[in-house]
Formats: C-alpha cells, sequence, structure tokens
C-alpha cells in the first residue's frame, strides 16, 4: 500500500480538478504536493481504510456559467443592431463577424449573428446558429433557452412546426 | 515644250502635295482621336488590389508593444519623436505607443483618421483611448496590401489622385526631367537640339530631351521602338495631347502611368504602387529623400534599379536633391538632411506588397466564380482577405527550417522535399495563412489546392466519428486489432498490416486511435460499414463521396491539404461546416460593395460524437504518435490532431487544432518518391513550432451535458480508478454508459481516498 501511495495522490489531485464538467484540462501530472511539515516523508502515512460504501458519490449539480460579452464585442454588437435597425443587414452581420473573431466561442455572439439572419428572412442560417450557440452553451441554461428559442422561431419561419415544437419545449425547459 | 512639262510638273507637284496634305491630315485626325478618345476614357488596366486581414485594436487584445510596432512598420507608419499629428506616424515610449491611424474605405464603412494611445502591459492591450482620454472600445488599422491580380506579364498599379500626391513630386519632375513643361506644347524643340549636341559630343546618349508629356505618350501609346518615325508620330501625339488637355491631368497621368521597376513578372507602374514597391507606404506620407529616390528611378528602373545597384541609385538621388535646392524647391538645411540619409528601400520580401502566391493563388480562385479574369485584372477591385501575415511568416519559416533539416538526413540528394501549410481559424472557417511550397516566393504549382496526395491514418477520425455517431461505439468500446482479411471485388485478398507489424489484441477505440492502428480501424470501418464511413467524409465538407473501397479505411484516398483542412475544420468547429473562406468582400472601384462571403455554418455531425472524438485526438497528442509535440509546445497548451503516412512513407501528414487555430501540414515529394518520413517524424515538427509560435489559445471546449468523464486503463478499456491501474486515461462518453469495470477496481477507492487526502493536508471542505 505504501508503495501505492504517491501515484494515488498525484492522479486523485487530477481527479479532483475533473469531477465537475467544465472546460477540459489535461490529464497532466498533478504538482507533486508540497513536503509535510517536519519533514515526514509520504510513505509513512496512513493508508486509506477500506472504502465503506461501493457508490460513487453523486457529482456536484453543474455550475452555472453564463456567457458575457467583452467591451470590444458589447460596442461592436450595439454598432450591428443598430445597422440592423437600418436594414443594413450585412453590415450588421459584418460587425458582429468581427466580434466572432475576438471570442468565437461566446455562444452570444451566435445568437445575435442569427438574428440577423433571421431578420433578413434567412431561416435557415438563422436555425444554424442557434444550433450552434446551443451546443456551446454548455451550463448555461438562460443562454441556452435563448439559442432554441430562436431555432424554433427560425423552424416555425420555416413552416416546420413540429421540430419547431420540439424546440420550444427544450426553450421553456431550460429558460424555467 | 519646256513650258507645258513645267506645267504639268507642276500639277503633278500640287496633286502629289494636295494628296500628301490630305493624308497628313488624316494621318493627324486619326492621331487625334486615339489620342483623345484613349486618354479622355483614362482608363488604366487597375489589377484587383488585395488586403490581408486588418488588426484589430482593444483591450484584452494579446498583442505586445513589440508586435505592434513591427505590424506599424509592415504597413509602412513613420516613427516620430513628437507626438504624432499626420496620419501614418506613430510615437513609443516603453510599453505604449500613440499613433494616428489612417483613413481607409473598408468595405463595411470609411474609417477617418484616429489619434490613439495604445497602453501594453504583459504582451497584452490593457487601455485604449483617444486623445480625449475616452475609452475606445474597438479599433482596426488599415489593413496590409499584400498583392494584386495582374495579368501574366502585365502591369500593375495603384493609381492616385492629385490630392495624393506630394507637392515635391511634380516640382521635382519638372526640374528633373522637364524644366519647361508649364509652357511648352508638348515639345522642346530647344532640348531637343541641346540634348542633340551634348550626345554628339559625347558619342553616346547622355541626356534625353523628351518632355514629360512625349514620356507619357510613349508610356501610353507607342511600344518601345526607338526609330525616327516613331519619333515624329511621338512628337505629334504629344503635341495633340497639350491641345485637348489640362497641365495638371497630364501631370497627374505621367504619375499613374510611368514604368518604375519590375518585380518578376510584374512590371511596376506609376508612383502610387512604386511607393509600396520601394518603401511600404502610401505616396503621400514620403519624405523629401525619398521622393528624391523615386524621381532617379523614372530615368532608368533596371539601370538604376535601388536594390541592385544602391550606390548608382544614391549618386543620382543626390543630384536631384541638390538640383531641386539649386531651383529653390527645397532650401539648404532640407537638402542636408535628405542626403545624410540612407536610401531606405525596404527589403522585398518585408515589403508590403511581398508575394503570398499560393494565397493569392486561392483568392483569385475564389473570385473567378463569380468574376472574368478580366474584371479581376483590370476593373480597380478591392479584395479584402482573411491572411494573417504573421502567421504567414511564421508558417513559411517554420516550414523552411524543417524541410532543410529534414533534406539533409534523406539519402536523395538530387531532389528537395517539398510541403505545404494551412492555417484556418476553425470557428469561421477563415483560411489565415497558406504555404504552398518551400519556395513561397514561387507562384508555380499550388500544392496546397493542387496536389491530391495519399491521406493515410488522417482518415481514422472521420471512421471513428462514423463509429460513434452509428450509437454502438464510445471512446472507451472494445475493438479487436486482429488481422483481417477482406476479398476485393477483383478476387484479390487484402491483407493489412499495422506499421509496426504487431497485433495488439483487444483495444479501446480511444487507444487504437492515439496509437494509429491499422488492423483495429480496418475492424471497426467494417463493423460500422463502408456506406457510413464514405458518407461521413461528404458530410464533414470534402466535395465527393469516396467510393466504398476498404482500402479508403487506411487512407488510400487522394485529398488536397486544402480539402484536409475543410474535413478537420468539421471537427474543430464542434459537429458544424464552414466553407472555408479567404475573401470576406470584394467592393468596387468606388468602393460599393459588391459581394461579401458571410460567414455560414451547417450542423453536419451531433455534437457529442465529435466532442468525444476531439477528446481521443487529445489522447494522440498526449499519448500517441502526435506526443512528439509536447517538446515544442507551451505547457498547459491542449491541442487534438491526427498524423498520417500514406503507403511506403511517400507522405508525411499531420492535422490538428487548438481552441483557436486548425493547422494541416503535408510534406512529400513533387514525383510522390518514398521520403522515408511518417506523419510523426515529418510533418508534426511544423505543425507544433509553428503552433508553439502563433499566440494560439487551448482547446477547451465544454464538456456536454449528455457526456460524463470517466477513467480508464488504457491498454484494455476497463473501467478504472486512479491508483488501481497502472495507465489510465479519461475519456468521455456517453452519461448513460457504463463500463465494466477492471478487476479489484470496483470500488469507491476515490472517496475514501479523499478522506485520507483531507487528513493528510489537514483540510476539510
Amino acid at each position: 500500500m505504501n508503495k501505492t501511495g504517491l501515484p494515488i495522490l498525484i492522479i486523485a489531485a487530477t481527479l479532483a480538478a475533473c469531477t465537475v464538467p467544465q472546460p477540459y484540462e489535461p490529464p497532466a501530472p498533478a504538482p507533486a504536493p508540497a513536503p509535510t511539515p517536519g519533514g515526514t516523508p509520504v510513505e509513512t502515512q496512513p493508508a486509506p481504510p477500506p472504502p465503506p460504501i461501493d457508490e460513487p458519490t453523486p457529482l456536484p449539480p453543474p455550475v452555472v456559467r453564463e456567457p458575457t460579452l467583452g467591451a470590444a464585442s458589447r460596442a461592436l454588437v450595439s454598432q450591428a443592431q443598430a445597422q440592423a435597425a437600418a436594414q443594413n443587414f450585412a453590415m450588421a452581420a459584418a460587425s458582429i463577424e468581427r466580434a466572432l473573431r475576438i471570442e468565437p466561442d461566446n455562444p452570444l455572439l451566435w445568437i445575435e449573428l442569427g438574428k440577423v439572419r433571421q431578420a433578413e428572412g434567412n431561416y435557415q442560417q438563422a436555425e444554424n446558429m442557434g444550433r450552434k450557440a446551443a451546443s456551446m452553451a454548455v451550463n448555461a441554461p438562460k443562454t441556452q433557452a435563448a439559442a432554441w428559442e430562436l431555432v424554433a422561431e427560425s423552424l416555425r419561419a420555416q413552416g416546420k412546426n413540429v421540430e419547431a415544437q420540439e424546440a420550444q419545449i427544450r426553450a421553456d425547459q431550460m429558460g424555467r | 515644250m519646256t513650258k507645258k512639262l513645267k506645267k504639268q510638273l507642276l500639277a503633278g507637284g500640287a496633286l502629289v502635295l494636295g494628296v500628301g496634305i490630305l493624308a497628313l491630315l488624316a494621318w493627324l485626325l486619326y492621331l487625334d482621336r486615339i489620342v483623345t478618345a484613349q486618354f479622355e476614357g483614362r482608363r488604366w488596366t487597375l489589377p484587383a488590389q488585395v488586403y490581408a486581414e486588418p488588426l484589430e485594436l482593444y483591450v484584452g487584445q494579446a498583442l505586445g508593444a513589440d508586435t505592434l510596432e513591427q505590424e506599424l512598420r509592415r504597413l509602412g507608419y513613420t516613427r516620430v519623436e513628437a507626438a504624432p499629428k499626420s496620419p501614418g506616424t506613430y510615437r513609443r515610449r516603453g510599453e505604449r505607443i500613440d499613433l494616428v491611424t489612417r483613413r481607409f474605405a473598408f468595405w463595411d464603412g470609411t474609417q477617418e483618421p484616429q489619434a490613439l494611445s495604445v497602453a501594453m502591459s504583459r504582451n497584452a492591450i490593457v487601455r485604449l483611448q483617444d486623445p480625449q482620454g475616452a475609452d475606445v472600445p474597438i479599433f482596426r488599422l488599415d489593413p496590409l496590401l499584400i498583392g494584386s491580380i495582374f495579368p501574366i506579364h502585365g502591369e500593375d498599379r495603384i493609381v492616385v489622385t492629385p490630392e495624393e500626391v506630394p507637392d515635391l513630386l511634380p516640382a521635382a519632375l519638372k526640374v528633373v526631367e522637364d524644366r519647361k513643361f508649364d509652357t511648352h506644347h508638348g515639345v522642346n524643340f530647344a532640348a531637343i537640339l541641346r540634348a542633340a549636341w551634348v550626345n554628339l559630343r559625347a558619342g553616346q546618349i547622355e541626356q534625353g530631351g523628351s518632355t514629360l508629356t512625349q514620356q507619357l505618350v510613349r508610356s501610353y501609346f507607342l511600344d518601345n521602338r526607338r526609330t525616327f518615325g516613331r519619333k515624329i508620330e511621338e512628337a505629334i501625339m504629344a503635341m495633340l495631347l497639350e491641345l485637348h488637355f489640362e497641365k495638371q491631368d497630364l501631370m497627374n497621368a505621367y504619375i499613374n502611368e510611368i514604368f518604375l521597376g519590375q518585380d518578376g513578372q510584374r512590371a511596376i507602374h506609376g508612383f502610387g504602387l512604386a511607393s509600396q514597391f520601394y518603401f511600404g507606404k502610401p505616396l503621400a506620407e514620403l519624405q523629401l529623400h525619398e521622393i528624391a529616390t523615386l524621381v532617379a528611378i523614372v530615368r532608368g528602373p533596371s539601370y538604376y534599379d535601388p536594390r541592385r545597384r544602391p550606390e548608382r541609385v544614391q549618386a543620382r538621388r543626390d543630384l536631384i536633391l541638390k538640383l531641386m535646392n539649386e531651383h529653390g524647391l527645397i532650401d539648404a538645411g532640407q537638402m542636408r538632411v535628405a542626403l545624410a540619409r540612407p536610401l531606405g528601400v525596404v527589403d522585398i520580401d518585408k515589403q508590403g506588397g511581398g508575394y503570398y502566391p499560393a494565397f493569392l493563388d486561392l483568392v483569385r480562385r475564389t473570385l473567378r466564380r463569380d468574376y472574368r479574369e478580366e474584371d479581376l485584372t483590370e476593373a480597380g477591385l478591392k479584395i479584402f482577405s482573411t491572411l494573417n501575415p504573421l502567421v504567414q511568416s511564421r508558417a513559411e519559416t517554420v516550414l523552411k527550417q524543417e524541410l532543410e533539416r529534414l533534406d539533409k538526413s534523406r539519402k536523395r540528394k538530387d531532389a528537395h522535399l517539398e510541403g505545404v501549410v494551412v492555417v484556418t481559424t476553425p470557428q469561421n472557417g477563415e483560411v489565415i495563412a497558406m504555404v504552398g511550397g518551400r519556395e513561397t516566393n514561387f507562384a508555380g504549382f499550388n500544392r496546397a489546392l493542387d496536389a491530391k496526395r495519399s491521406i493515410g491514418s488522417l482518415v481514422k477520425p472521420v471512421i471513428y466519428l462514423a463509429a460513434i455517431e452509428s450509437g454502438r461505439f464510445h471512446p472507451a468500446s472494445i475493438v479487436d486489432d486482429a488481422p483481417v482479411e477482406v476479398k476485393l471485388d477483383n478476387g484479390q485478398i487484402w491483407r493489412p498490416q499495422n506499421i509496426s507489424k504487431e497485433l495488439y489484441g483487444p483495444v479501446p477505440l480511444v487507444r487504437a486511435l492515439a496509437q494509429s492502428l491499422n488492423l483495429a480501424t480496418v475492424n471497426l470501418g467494417l463493423q460500422v460499414g463502408l456506406p457510413d464511413v464514405t458518407r461521413e467524409f461528404k458530410a464533414l465538407g470534402l466535395d465527393r463521396e469516396p467510393p466504398q473501397l476498404p482500402s479508403v479505411l487506411l487512407g488510400a484516398l487522394d485529398v488536397s491539404p486544402l480539402e484536409v483542412a475543410q474535413i478537420y475544420n468539421a471537427f474543430a468547429n464542434g459537429g458544424f461546416n464552414t466553407q472555408l473562406r479567404a475573401v470576406r468582400a470584394v467592393v468596387d472601384a468606388e468602393g460599393k460593395p459588391l459581394k461579401s462571403f458571410a460567414l455560414e455554418v451547417t450542423p453536419v455531425a451531433d455534437p457529442d460524437a465529435v466532442y468525444q472524438v476531439n477528446r481521443m485526438m487529445v489522447e494522440v497528442m498526449e499519448r500517441g504518435t502526435g506526443a512528439g509535440a509536447r517538446a515544442y509546445l507551451p505547457p498547459g497548451l491542449v491541442v487534438a490532431g491526427k498524423s498520417g503516412t500514406s503507403s511506403d512513407y511517400r507522405d508525411s501528414w499531420f492535422a490538428g487544432f487548438s481552441g483557436s487555430h486548425l493547422a494541416v501540414v503535408w510534406i512529400g515529394y513533387d514525383d510522390n518518391a518514398p521520403t522515408g518520413l511518417t506523419g510523426s517524424s515529418g510533418s508534426l515538427a511544423v505543425w507544433a513550432r509553428l503552433m508553439a509560435s502563433i499566440g494560439t489559445t487551448p482547446w477547451n471546449a465544454p464538456l456536454p451535458e449528455g457526456l460524463k468523464e470517466t477513467w480508464i486503463e488504457y491498454p484494455t478499456g476497463f473501467g478504472a480508478k486512479p491508483g488501481c491501474a497502472d495507465e489510465l486515461a479519461l475519456v468521455a462518453v456517453p452519461v448513460t454508459v457504463e463500463l465494466p469495470t477492471k478487476p479489484g477496481c470496483e470500488s469507491g477507492v476515490i472517496d475514501s481516498f479523499k478522506e485520507w487526502w483531507q487528513r493528510f493536508t489537514g483540510s476539510e471542505q
């Protein structure tokens, strides 16, 4: 048991960082534990007691992380909204694309781009943007709801009412 | 009799004279028509100008002061010591750069010049303000002009308006080339006589007597033959031009027309382009010594080539500066300052118009779908491309260095290895760099687009994706790495082998992919079914479905590097396809938007399945055939990728991505001879060194809610726990999956360990 102590220690430290679903981190070796006070060698520590239960502890509920926009993206999005209001959809989309180059992983921007497409009547792309946003908005129920809402609206506009209904249900579930 | 004869002769003479005068008149009218029609239309053929992507400035942008300064210099901004006042200048004080940007007409709006103050710290912008101290959320610099699309052996030029021409340029041209320009009628007979006299005495041509108007005519209407007849024609046309047009128009035409250098197949015409070609900045920003240099070149662009004959050009430049002083254009102080300056001609590689032949070829092919060749080479279009010059130059350097290193260790000495690099930003599908061969300045065969080569194991992630999408497999599923025989249509038996020639038995998918096991993959592909596998290629963005042959499972599939990038882009983009783009928008000569290539996405694969494959490709980099990349990559930079080697080691491939970039590298011989390189021993180092040098972000896609992470024993695929197996791997599987557990690993070692750990560290959570 003594010999397995250190590897267990290292792997468990890594594992502790991985139990909550969150952005992937490499399972690189964790930093070696700091030497214990008094220079006690790790090998002399008591071994773990036998496991009392067989069931793994349930995972803690996922941490909710709603995305936000950076200052540059905020400025570009409000510029885009003004452009879209003036029916200038190509320019509005170009502004959001600029923001997406800065924050390509931000689902809010994909939703914004989808809304521009929706406003100009390109419902297929609006739906696709919504789906892309939904796939990125993990553990962000509000953003997920907004993404599925966009998908549902775009599907309805395409006359795909059954699929729209399904998307709407997902939106409503998330929005609660 | 004599009288009659005289009369007849007289009449004959008059007739001849009359006919002659009529003919002369007709000829004059003809010349007049040519001169006015062509000149009034003033239609220079204007090659389309291609711009790189503009640099965006905003707080948080990963950009250090050194890099920003380097970018400004590349754009031809001039460093000043006092607070910058005019567009195209900057001042640097430590980590802070103040600048005045240039006016630039982007396709989505014109940006007026703006004074900005940029503060940087630890390689990032921390403050961006205007002169009043107000925060500026985002600002884009004028983009780098990266090239033009001109006809082969054609003229390239940037047309300038009179407002864009510094006053000293026409003044200097007149002093040096044609002092009577403002008063003569097209031809300066006194100058011709004087030149003839000088040349006669010298026994060679030392002085030209041509006016600027004659030079313009020669360049504009005539070819270069110097016959007596041509001279007459030239003189008459010059006089006709002067009859019809103002001096100011003629001067402007001269400035845009005249030949000022040769760059390979590209003829540099006009001072606008010459300014970019020699000094890397717009004509309006040239300083006195630079203007004098261009005026020096006019006399003979190949004789006075500032890159090949700097001392000769400098001597003539100094002569011109002195002439300018003599004639009162500049004072003695200005002259002395300018005389003390070096020529300041930029390196041909570093200048704005540096060649990116592979990339420009992609731009040209993209546009050829919508525009005729003449529109591209003549109509003055402005093309906003996606090229990132920094990444491009890193890609060129790294590829060149690695190819040279690899060449030294090859047995073959009669041919050089060739290589290709394609880099994209996966989420928006923009091609930001493309190198088509080791000679990056040679616009030859574009390997990135046209070299369709066998991709070997690069096919594997596609097969594994098809397997997981079928719902019958996940990364911990077991597949047998055992001999397989396939009877082909032609009756032959196909018996593939592993590269190591060994058999690995039952292995989990994650290991089969990481170690690129051929037999396991063929068995998997046959279980999934060839139609599903070949369909997956098409879904991911290949423009054709591969033949349903078993050999496709081992990569007997000829695909170009750009097509590989398209397929892998779908993985990096989480299962969404985006048509790879090199062009964002096109505007016409007046700046009116003609076409934009908007970002479009299409869902093509189940995002959960793609995530599982991507996590397996992370394992390729952690412990499989991509592990060699670790030596180059910064610690903590999570990347995913796959190596590829075609049969007999003819092609060495590596394709992979981080959070923000995808890169595909190919190395091989043009004659398709074996290289002795695998994907890992050839292309991987190029890929890794590139990724390490472009400030890329880790791959950190969030774990989809339908998946969970779980430990398995890497060699066997059994569910395991830390502490009860030697070699563990963390894989993502659907939440519903329950893995058979490795004997001895059954119970909650983790939980008891947690307690132990807490007691050990004295912490209670």
